[in-house]
């Protein structure tokens, strides 16, 4: 960690010592800067964002270099173990003859894409709520909190599980969807409490003097401090989508094959724990790490961006 | 301190308090002495981060990692605290040497009732049953002015005003007869009219109790009040020592003096407030030499070595290289460190 | 404090009725008629016919609404608007205001609110409330509060059966479950909270936080295959599925059937408890009352488990009742991998065989239950912690 322990300067002829002492060396660093240092100095939360890139990229690259593979059954390659000297095939064949690695990276590309989006969503959505309710105010609140507290009192998991099974299972989009509209409340809350505070404080006022409308004041001035538990939301959601997501695929009622999802893989994984017990583990592991990555990461940002650790549950 | 009739309570000698940061080593007390007599009452007077609350809080011991208490003695009777294994520390705190804090708002727990905070003291310094811990409770509050004792210990510190609270804690603290009091700035959070009904609280409490105080504040209105020996400290080093009444018409270090004189009096008719120009220095970017010379009025060379604290005056300590009249010393202008020791060898030496 | 209580459930039935509105609304909207299921070519015409007009299904949402209802919506709001404008002139007469515009408005007020009285009069024989959804809605919900009529939430679709029945023979099964996993969580994960706070930075703290983020970030179900994989496969110590050996009612093999998915649970559960009350201890560990504690010269001991944990619990006790509704709806994913009779399966079956009544029922109860759960943990809440005063 750069130290601001510096060395003393030593006078030149003429000067004394004091004279170049008066100089207050301690290097000055902008917002967004210690916010980086902060970040760095988490070393989970480094981690989370180098193995989230990494798997973002395995997610993105691969499956687009592959093609179709993922789809390609064989019977005569099926349950054929896997074997490191094969550079295609490192984990194997399942038991109908699908590429593992294949079609392991294919599944990670839809749920990394399923959570993505339903975060983008769930942050369209509560992000636009939480403002118009924080900065109006008054009974605006009132009533769009009022439509939070609906949502937020229906069964989530099982909300998704209706929303999914009615309009159309096995639809990425339609699980986008209901994932989406059933999590934006959270950053809805958050947003919505972050704008009621900045609304009294000193520099919004200011603007409203200088004679800012009201768009520019939100657009310009109060969405930057709020964007931080945001963000945080953000990155949390996406482990969280991502988990639903799969539970959904478990169960049938998202992603079905041949389409790939991480959920998906393991359905029928049971029926063929004796032949290969890997195709249990394999997506399960890559879908805690991927859950991991998006914690440590949400976690390091949230300590990054306020420091003052605010532990609110 | 000048010697007393009677020995020492506490003795700080050397007291060098750190905390280990990412950024660096903060030296929050870097080697400090001094003592309180029984029954007297010294006032801690510096600015904020000068060090004055971490030395009550290494006196108690109540100093956590990232800090630790790097060097020093703290004798209090011949014993030295910093020696003491952690029960026997535990039995003289709240026993012993007790201490209030700042902020009644905070430091008082919310769900407990305020009897029951203070029969817990009792109960734990003094085998008594606990219906007499809490007839001690509700006799001490009745002692610090609250009225309707009985009905007030049975409320939860929210239900009472900053004064109060701040009453309640002083309760806390004087229900074992403590031999010491530190009261680490008992009125800065409270209103003027409150702050003087505390004050006369804390002296009346002094009489009969004959107890110590450490007074930690900030104010000078305060220590003079109060104050039977006054110990200015800056940036983590004691830089005056004196009785109050030495500090006040004499005093010899130009931060001292430029505290006295930043204070405007009624009827005095100025078209500015004196300041003490400049800031507290950054504790990860001290300066060499003397603490103050940024923005001491008379910074000389010789100010590039770290003065001692020396005796100005009998029993005036004090951490300059001006004479005691309070002129450049006689030395050459371009003062090496020899011809400085030579200065201060000089003058009797201290601490 | 009652008063409070009163107060919320009030302010609860607008909420119970936006869900009610919801969850009708999304099954009637939804493509896919809940009849479909019988167009089986066995059943006769006239059947289908008839249960078309018994579930009101032949009754188009919006033709209907505007027919019937478009009056009562035009008067409803006509009446709204005089509110208004009568609200503002009394409001200038007050402040002694006799303009011309005060009159005028007090004047337009009562036009309007004589015109919807008109319309309200002469248009109520026309409403067919009880055909319109709407009158539908209101109509359910009232029977859904006699909860003691077993026909009171409908007939399923699937077994004819009440759907009060179907859904009361489920719960205790669910709550086996949950029940006992909560208490598990509950005395496991408040002590390693309390270990990794006070111990934080060392070893046993690292390894504690390390462990709870893992435990939380696996998936529920995923947890479940792997230790099934594990102990009913590998190591065939527990059975694999179900509640009971067929035959055998014995608690003890209730015992053996509920340790796997109660295992399941309850590791999740205690990852994410134990995070929380690691951090909620930590925050109160810093206060100054806490400083105030030691310097008063108590026990360590004492210090964290009277003034520290007192203030800690707080939260978690909070947690607890948000908790509640969980114990129902929670356990869905993991009585489906261990094939558990719970209520977690029947409604994912319900959603998937389109059994409406089933459907509307289940979101009701999971809705009453989020609801009393808020109501308990701010109730709660407030019994733990003196500063709060309802």
């Amino acid at each position: 960690m750069e130290s601001t322990q510096l060395a003393p300067i030593p006078a030149a002829a003429g000067q004394t010592q004091s004279m170049v002492d008066e100089v207050d060396l301690t290097p000055v660093r902008t917002y967004w800067q210690l916010v980086r240092q902060r970040f760095m100095q988490h070393r989970l939360a480094v981690v989370g964002l180098i193995l989230m890139t990494t798997l973002t990229t395995m997610a993105i690259v691969i499956p687009t270099v592959t093609g179709d593979a993922y789809q390609k059954t064989s019977l005569t390659l099926a349950n054929h173990p896997a074997s490191f000297i094969n550079p295609f095939a490192p984990f194997g064949f399942d038991t109908i003859g699908q590429n593992i690695f294949i079609r392991l990276m294919k599944a990670l590309q839809t749920s990394l894409f399923v959570a993505f989006s339903a975060v983008t969503i769930i942050v369209v959505i509560g992000v636009t709520v939480g403002a118009v309710a924080g900065y109006l105010g008054g009974r605006v609140d009132n009533a769009l909190m009022r439509l939070v507290d609906i949502v937020l009192s229906l069964p989530s998991f099982f909300l998704i599980v209706m929303l999914v099974a009615l309009w159309g299972s096995g639809n990425p989009a339609v699980v986008i969807f209901a994932i989406g509209l059933v999590g934006w409340t959270t950053a809805a809350r958050l947003v919505r409490g972050e704008f009621l505070s900045l609304r009294e404080t000193d520099y919004v006022q200011a603007a409203r003097a200088l004679g800012a409308d009201d768009r520019r004041i939100v657009l310009r001035h109060m969405l930057p401090a709020a964007m931080a538990p945001v963000i945080v939301a953000a990155t949390l959601g996406i482990a969280d989508s991502v988990v639903v997501e799969a539970t959904l695929s478990y169960l049938s009622f998202g992603i079905s094959p041949p389409e790939a999802s991480l959920g998906n893989m393991l359905t029928n994984a049971l029926e063929f724990f004796f032949r290969s017990p890997a195709l249990i583990f394999i997506p399960g592991i890559t879908l805690i790490l991927v859950v991991l990555a998006a914690s440590f990461l949400g976690d390091g940002l949230r300590d990054a961006l306020d420091p003052r650790q605010r532990v609110k549950g | 301190m000048v010697s007393e009739t009677n020995a020492p309570l506490l003795q700080i000698e050397g007291l060098k308090t750190y905390f280990h940061t990412q950024d660096g080593t903060v030296k929050a007390v870097d080697g400090v002495s001094y003592e309180i007599g029984d029954g007297k009452t010294v006032g801690v007077v510096g600015e904020s981060g000068c060090g004055k609350s971490i030395t009550a809080l290494s006196v108690m011991r109540l100093i956590d990692t990232p800090g630790e208490i790097a060097a020093g003695t703290i004798k209090l009777h011949d014993r030295d605290l910093l020696k003491v294994d952690a029960a026997e520390m535990r039995d003289i705190r709240g026993n012993s040497i007790s201490m209030i804090f700042q902020e009644p708002m905070t430091s008082l727990n919310p769900v407990f009732t305020c009897g029951d905070q203070i029969s817990e003291v009792v109960s734990r310094h003094m085998s008594v049953s606990r219906r007499e811990a809490w007839a001690r409770a509700v006799e001490m509050l009745g002692l610090v002015g609250i009225p309707d004792p009985a009905r007030r210990a049975k409320q939860y510190p929210h239900e009472l005003s900053g004064g109060m609270r701040q009453r309640v804690m002083i309760a806390m603290a004087l229900s074992t007869n403590p031999e010491l009091l530190i009261a680490d700035e008992p009125t800065t959070a409270l209103d003027v009219t409150i702050q003087a009904q505390i004050l006369e609280l804390m002296k009346s409490l002094r009489e009969r109790n004959r107890m110590a105080i450490m007074l930690i504040t900030h104010d000078l209105g305060v220590v003079a009040e109060m104050a039977d020996d006054v110990v200015v400290m800056y940036a983590g080093k004691v830089v005056e020592k004196s009785d109050a009444l030495t500090v006040y018409e004499q005093p010899h270090h130009p931060y001292t003096k430029g505290l006295l004189a930043s204070i405007p009096r009624l009827g005095e008719k100025r078209e500015r407030l004196a300041v003490i120009q400049g800031v507290v220095p950054n504790p990860l970017n001290l300066p060499q030499g003397c603490l103050f010379k940024r923005r001491c009025p008379y910074a000389m060379p010789i100010c590039d070595t770290p003065p001692p604290l020396q005796e100005v005056h009998p029993g005036q300590l004090s951490r300059c290289w001006l004479t005691p009249g309070g002129e450049a010393p006689a030395v050459g202008p371009d003062a090496s460190g020899d011809v400085a020791a030579e200065a201060a060898a000089a003058l009797t030496v201290s601490a | 404090m009652a008063a409070y209580i009163f107060r919320r459930l009030l302010q609860s039935i607008p909420i119970l009725i936006g869900i009610a509105i919801i969850s009708f609304m999304i099954v009637h909207i939804a493509p896919g008629s809940p009849i479909d299921r019988f167009r089986s070519g066995r059943v006769s015409p006239e059947t289908i016919n008839n249960l078309i007009r018994l579930y009101g299904l032949d009754q188009p949402l919006l033709p209907i609404w505007v027919e019937n209802g478009m009056s009562l919506l035009v008067s409803l709001f006509l009446m709204g608007l005089a509110g208004v404008l009568a609200w503002f002139a009394l409001r200038g007469m007050r402040r002694g205001r006799t303009g011309l515009s005060v009159y005028a408005t007090g004047l337009i007020a009562l036009l309007l609110m004589g015109g919807s009285l008109y319309l309200i009069i002469t248009g109520f024989r026309e409403w067919q409330l009880l055909v319109t959804w709407p009158g539908q809605l209101i109509n359910w919900m009232l029977a859904f509060l006699q909860v003691w009529r077993p026909d009171a939430w409908g007939y399923s679709f699937t077994d004819g059966q009440p759907v009060i029945t179907k859904i009361a023979e489920r719960v205790p099964y669910t709550l086996e479950l949950m029940g006992t996993s909560l208490v598990l969580t509950v005395i496991i994960a408040i002590p390693v909270g309390i270990l990794g706070a006070v111990r934080q930075y060392s070893l046993s703290d690292k390894i504690i936080m390390v462990l709870a983020t893992i435990g939380y970030a696996m998936p529920t179900f995923w947890l479940g295959l792997v230790l099934k994989y594990i102990f009913a496969f590998q190591l065939d110590v527990f059975p694999l599925f179900g509640r009971h050996e067929f035959g055998d009612d014995s608690i003890v093999d209730l015992v053996w059937h509920m340790v796997l998915p109660v295992m399941t649970l309850t590791i999740v559960s205690v990852a994410g408890w134990s995070r929380y009350m690691r951090s909620s201890m930590l925050e109160v560990m810093r206060q100054d009352y806490v400083r105030t504690a030691k310097a008063k010269g108590l026990q360590t001991s004492r210090v964290l488990y009277k003034h520290a944990l007192r203030n800690a619990l707080i939260p978690i006790v909070t947690l607890l009742g948000l908790t509640i509704p969980s114990l129902l709806v929670g356990a869905a994913v993991t009585e489906a991998v261990f094939s558990w009779p719970g209520l977690g399966g029947l409604g994912v079956t319900s959603v998937i065989e389109r059994d409406y009544p089933l459907v509307l029922a289940f979101v009701m109860v999971g809705g009453t239950m989020v609801i009393l759960g808020n109501l308990l943990a701010d109730v709660l809440y407030a019994f733990v912690d003196p500063r709060i005063k309802y």
